[in-house]
């Protein structure tokens, strides 16, 4: 079994990358960038080790499950970092892949291949279309609430000094570079943009819980032998795909955005949070897979 | 004569107080007729008004009246006092001159700080946006309008030209103007905060001023393609789209249907100049459902507004006026800023070169009096013995009293510039006894003036009866 130590060495790395912008110096930010992706590779390298020592159709532990989480979410925020060339998307949405691996380091570590009693390729298809699911709408939560921060600020019209390029240097006596247009002076973030993020979340994230819930109810069905068992998990899970469902809905038929999409993508997250605490780390045994 | 500028600005008062004094100085008969009533204004000792010339600058984000005034006669009247306290009545009501709050709202600057002031205001150092190119055209326009209403004399001309000078000196001299920092730019980059990309949107132009001009060629540099333009006269705004896009009505929208545009488009600049609102929120709306929410970006930059302060409220609608893209401007520009430390420099060399040419002026008359004085008695003399009719002797009588003259008015000029002048003014006025022929010459003019006046009034009757 791979040590839990080696979820810390992605972990930390990335911990540093972050310590490094607060010091605010010239080319930091891409050694933040460089330190960011070689966390990514670390992070990829464990995980296809853990694949391949465990082999991931025997089985899989909740630790790994959580580790595989961050990676997925670290993937999706470095692909719509580099699509839509935002770079703030990389600063303030990483911390919440940082904060999944290093919970995945307190994990029950336990392999709970015996506890299955399901078809382990649609169990694996499940938790990869759930999780991709779930990063997603990570991602469109973190946007979101971007989103409504920058918004209220342009409405308000409250720190939107507008940049001089020929500025250099302030009072403090160090230098201004690009990273502080990014994280300063708010240069970089769009309302539109960010709202098609949240959009482009939605549209893949939906068929895929789609997808991973619909897997989800019959591996549940099959287990069971009956669809009439209601569990807690999908009651939750249920009343979360209908806030999507909603907010897609709304958006493809009435153009819904901004300011409220944005509040629907950050109901939806809170939702799925409140499911995974519930039912996958403080009471396994509901989840209903587990026995 | 003291020249005297009375007013307020984006500094001193908000813009509910400009709007309400823009209101009053919107059209050029709202302007005449203030003008007129400041006219009035007579002491109880001085026959005539205590203003003598006037310029009245009224843009969006200022309101200035550039007066010469006559000192005044009795001791215990103070005219500007006077004049403060009618201009603030005139626009917030009776009793506003005693009111502390709006009182503070206005400054007042005399001589040398209302020349420096002025120079500054024309260079643009004293806006909102410093460098901004549009004031100068406007301070040009409130000379031509004192021109056309004769209530520009020779001082204020003098005033105004050397203050156009003053602001191109800068122009040339300085790198204020050099970043591309205005209204429309500041507009462009708020649209960035909104927009992923500009190029794409349509912008509607509602009002064809010298601002909007400036910001549709933004526009247009920034990869807009798609501009509408509306105005009250379509003509105008028919003109306005050949000086942009070449051709004479490309895009012009027929105002009683602009609010079709409004379904479509993205960005809308107004600069109206309208009295009330033109975009108001009950009408915005129904039309933020037909557009499905996208985003609204409003820009008002007309005074008083004429956009609704509460369409802000509604969802996906941003609504920025003059002060807040002003606001967002400020503090920001430190190479203008560094500049604008050079500018004030030639402002202060320009508005000291101004004080010295009008302190001079008081030597003038002393000059003037003295030349009569040595002419007459070289007339009188050399008449003794010589045709005094003759061309020559004329010739003659003229070049010896410049040359006697020519050291003496050298020294009372470059003394006329301080305070030991006087003396040397009043030792001349003494010594020749020029006291009386100053006095003599005024009463003259005073003759003729009056004289001119009653002539005129009586044309004007005349007409009236006419009519």
């Amino acid at each position: 079994m791979i040590n839990k130590y080696y979820y810390l060495i992605p972990f930390f790395i990335y911990f540093f990358s972050y310590l490094l912008l607060f010091s605010r110096q010239k080319n930091l930010y891409r050694t933040f960038i460089v330190l960011i992706y070689s966390g990514f590779i670390i992070q990829s390298f464990i995980l296809l080790l853990l694949i391949n020592r465990y082999s991931i159709y025997h089985g899989i532990s909740i630790a790994s499950i959580i580790f595989f989480n961050s990676w997925i979410l670290m993937l999706v925020i470095i692909i719509f970092s580099l699509l839509y060339k935002a770079k703030y998307v990389l600063i303030y949405v990483s911390p919440l892949a940082y904060l999944t691996l290093f919970i995945s380091y307190f994990a029950p570590a336990a392999d709970f291949r015996t506890a299955l009693m399901v078809n382990s390729s649609l169990l694996v298809t499940h938790i990869l279309l759930i999780l991709l699911g779930d990063s997603l709408f990570a991602l469109a939560f973190m946007i979101s609430l971007i989103y409504i921060f920058q918004e209220r600020r342009v409405k308000l019209k409250k720190n939107l000094k507008i940049f001089d390029k020929n500025r250099e240097g302030d009072k403090k006596g160090y230098k201004k570079y690009g990273w502080d247009e990014v994280f300063y002076l708010g240069k970089g973030y769009n309302l539109e943009l960010l709202d098609n993020m949240n959009y482009q979340c939605l549209k893949i994230g939906f068929p895929t819980l789609t997808a991973g819930l619909a897997i989800g109810i019959y591996l549940s069905n099959s287990l069971f032998g009956s669809m009439t068992t209601v569990k807690p998990i999908e009651v939750i899970s249920l009343i979360t795909w209908l806030i999507y469902a909603i907010l897609l809905h709304e958006r493809i038929s009435r153009g819904l955005r901004g300011k409220r999409a944005a509040i629907f993508s950050i109901a939806g997250f809170l939702m799925i949070v409140s499911t995974l605490a519930l039912s996958l780390y403080l009471f396994p045994q509901i989840h209903g897979f587990l026995h | 004569m003291d020249i005297v500028i009375f007013g307020l600005n984006h500094k001193t008062a908000d813009l509910d107080h400009r709007e309400a004094v823009s209101k009053k100085l919107r059209t050029k008969e709202a302007r005449q007729r203030f003008i007129s009533g400041l006219l009035s204004i007579h002491s109880s000792v001085a026959a005539h008004s205590l203003i003598k010339e006037i310029t009245v600058i009224s843009t969006c984000n200022r309101a200035e009246f550039v007066m010469i005034i006559h000192e005044s006669e009795a001791e215990n009247i103070n005219p500007i006092k006077l004049i403060e306290n009618y201009i603030l009545n005139y626009f917030f009501g009776d009793g506003a001159g005693n009111d502390a709050g709006l009182y503070n709202m206005f400054y007042t600057f005399k001589n040398k700080e209302a020349i420096s002031h002025l120079f500054a205001v024309t260079s643009s150092l004293d806006s909102m946006i410093i460098g901004e190119p549009q004031i100068l055209g406007q301070v040009k326009n409130a000379y031509n309008e004192a021109c056309d209403l004769k209530t520009a004399g020779p001082l204020l001309n003098k005033l105004f030209h050397r203050s156009f000078y003053c602001a191109k000196k800068i122009r040339t001299e300085t790198k204020i103007a050099s970043a591309p920092v205005s209204v429309s730019y500041a507009a462009v980059e708020i649209a960035k905060k909104i927009f992923n990309s500009i190029d794409d949107k349509k912008v509607l132009l509602m009002g064809v001023g010298e601002m909007g001009k400036v910001a549709a060629k933004h526009f247009i540099k920034h990869g807009v393609t798609e501009i509408f333009i509306t105005n009250r006269t379509n003509d105008k705004a028919a003109e306005f789209a050949k000086e942009i896009f070449g051709y004479y009505g490309k895009g012009v929208i027929d105002f009683a249907e602009y609010y079709k545009i409004l379904t479509v488009a993205d960005i809308v600049l107004c600069s109206m100049g309208a009295e009330n609102f033109i975009i108001k929120y009950d009408d915005l709306l129904p039309i933020i459902k037909l557009r499905k929410q996208k985003p609204l970006f409003l820009i008002d930059i007309s005074v008083p507004r004429n956009i609704d302060p509460e369409v802000n409220k509604i969802s996906n609608v941003y609504l920025f006026d003059i002060d807040d893209i002003g606001k967002m401007v400020e503090n920001n520009l430190d190479v203008r800023q560094k500049e604008a430390g050079v500018a004030s420099q030639i402002v202060e060399s320009e508005a000291e070169e101004f004080i010295a040419w009008k302190s001079s002026l008081n030597a003038v008359p002393i000059i003037v009096a003295l030349k009569n004085r040595i002419q007459n008695i070289l007339n009188e003399e050399l008449g003794k013995y010589l045709n005094k009719n003759s061309d020559d002797i004329r010739t003659l009588i003229n070049s010896i009293a410049n040359k006697i003259l020519h050291d003496p008015v050298k020294v009372i000029k470059k003394n006329a510039l301080d305070d030991n002048g006087i003396n040397l003014m009043e030792a001349a006025k003494t010594l020749f006894n020029l006291e009386q022929d100053i006095n003599e010459k005024d009463e003259t003019k005073k003759d003729e003036t009056t004289r001119k006046n009653s002539n005129r009034d009586e044309k004007s009757l005349k007409i009236k009866l006419i009519k």
